[in-house]
């Protein structure tokens, strides 16, 4: 019995006080936190679509960014997903949506901004992705994600609103050495606007 | 239960150069291909580890002395996974852009080898204050690597130092210093140095040439 109790007992009470403790400070430590990693969340969120809508706000200022956030941007759910929009004079004037796919290594995801008519990209920008840095990574610096300001998107049909120089009709430039990604890039923006702007036309 | 000045060193030297958890025990070392491209995301992971690696040996070495010795591995690893996450929450609460940078590399530190191998190699059977001091040294040993590492990787696949650009326009960045193979190339050039270093001491402690 001795013996039972030594090999046996002991240790799972050992290892229940142990897990409690570890558990209970955990516990402890995630509740005091939770608001900050809310509120960190929330703005790199908010500098998300102020910055697709190509609206200026100072980074790292939480507060400042809510202010200039819920001063221009308004947002409504359509099916599963949030879309922001702005106003102007009680007109919608531009949209923006999250665009979701699959690039080299793992998922992207993406807001894109386009104008009420559908006819101009105002802003692009990556929530999240895992490509190479210094490669396919550079899809988060500014060059890359600049020009697509102001692209036209009025007098194409079959979808294709993005292409890369040097091809015919390219107004983007890829990323050398980083073709994957910006291939895959180009394919889930593509995607993502047609599908957009056939769904707000459906409407 | 002061440690003397001796043993402190003696600690030290032995986590940072003598036993250097990199290049002497080869533990440790996936992370230090992972993150090692930019100095600031080694900088902080180097931090990240020294931290868990010490608070764990601490408090295991405190409860040493209770833990039935056949469970001691369950418990280590509980201790330590506690630890990763409170640095965890820590980096996305206060330091949001970093922990994007890491990623999922801040949950692994938990199967980082360094940390259990200390846990078990050193805790286990020494007092908490010079436990902890060996966690210390043992980060900081990692750290260094890593840092070293990081700063060829960074200097010639970015241009620059702790994200300040250095080179110019004239230089061509290195596209295989931003991808992993190239930490195995300077891993093994760092680890063929310090062997280099230390290869005569060891002739003279063994009374004969080492070998391979």
């Amino acid at each position: 019995m001795k013996d039972f109790k030594r090999k046996y007992i002991l240790p799972i009470l050992f290892t229940i006080i142990v897990t409690a403790v570890t558990t209970f400070l955990l516990a402890g430590i995630n509740y005091l936190t939770t608001d900050a990693i809310a509120l960190n969340e929330e703005t790199t969120l908010r500098s998300t679509i102020l910055y697709v809508f190509n609206i200026d706000y100072p980074s790292g200022d939480a507060k400042k960014i809510e202010e200039i956030f819920t001063q221009h941007v308004k947002s409504k759910e359509v099916g599963d997903k949030t879309i922001y929009y702005i106003e102007d004079r009680n007109e919608i004037s531009a949209y923006a949506f999250p665009v979701d796919g699959v690039a080299l290594w793992g998922s992207v995801h993406a807001y894109v901004a386009i104008s009420s008519d559908y006819n101009e990209i105002l802003g692009i920008d990556f929530v999240s992705q895992s490509e190479t840095p210094g490669l396919g990574g550079r899809i988060s610096e500014a060059w890359f994600k600049e020009q697509f300001r102001g692209l036209k998107l009025g007098d194409i049909q079959d979808g294709e609103y993005i292409v890369y120089r040097p091809a015919p009709g390219g107004n983007v430039d890829g990323i050398s050495g980083a073709t994957l990604t910006s291939n895959a890039i180009r394919e889930l923006l593509n995607k993502g606007i047609y599908e957009f702007i056939s769904e707000q036309r459906g409407l | 239960m002061i440690v003397d000045k001796k043993r402190v060193k003696q600690i030290f030297k032995s986590g940072i150069w003598d036993d250097n958890p990199v290049f002497r025990q080869v533990i440790g070392i996936c992370s230090s291909l992972a993150v090692t491209n930019l100095l600031m995301s080694s900088l902080i992971m180097g931090l990240a580890l020294t931290f868990v690696t010490a608070f764990s040996e601490l408090t295991i070495s405190i409860i040493r002395k209770f833990t039935p010795k056949h469970i001691r591995m369950v418990v280590q690893v509980l201790i330590i996974s506690a630890f990763v996450i409170i640095v965890d929450i820590f980096l996305k609460a206060y330091y949001p852009e970093m922990s994007k940078a890491l990623g999922p590399y801040v949950g692994l530190i938990i199967t980082n080898c360094i940390i259990m191998g200390r846990c078990e190699a050193f805790a286990q059977s020494n007092p908490p204050i010079s436990s902890f001091l060996d966690g210390i040294a043992s980060g900081l040993g990692y750290t260094m690597v890593l840092l070293m590492i990081a700063f060829i990787r960074e200097l010639m696949g970015f241009g620059s130092i702790f994200g300040i650009q250095l080179l110019g326009n004239w230089w061509t960045r290195w596209t295989i210093m931003v991808m992993p193979p190239s930490a195995f190339f300077i891993m093994g050039v760092i680890f063929w140095w310090a062997r280099s270093k230390t290869e005569k001491k060891e002739e003279k402690k063994e009374g004969g040439k080492v070998t391979a």
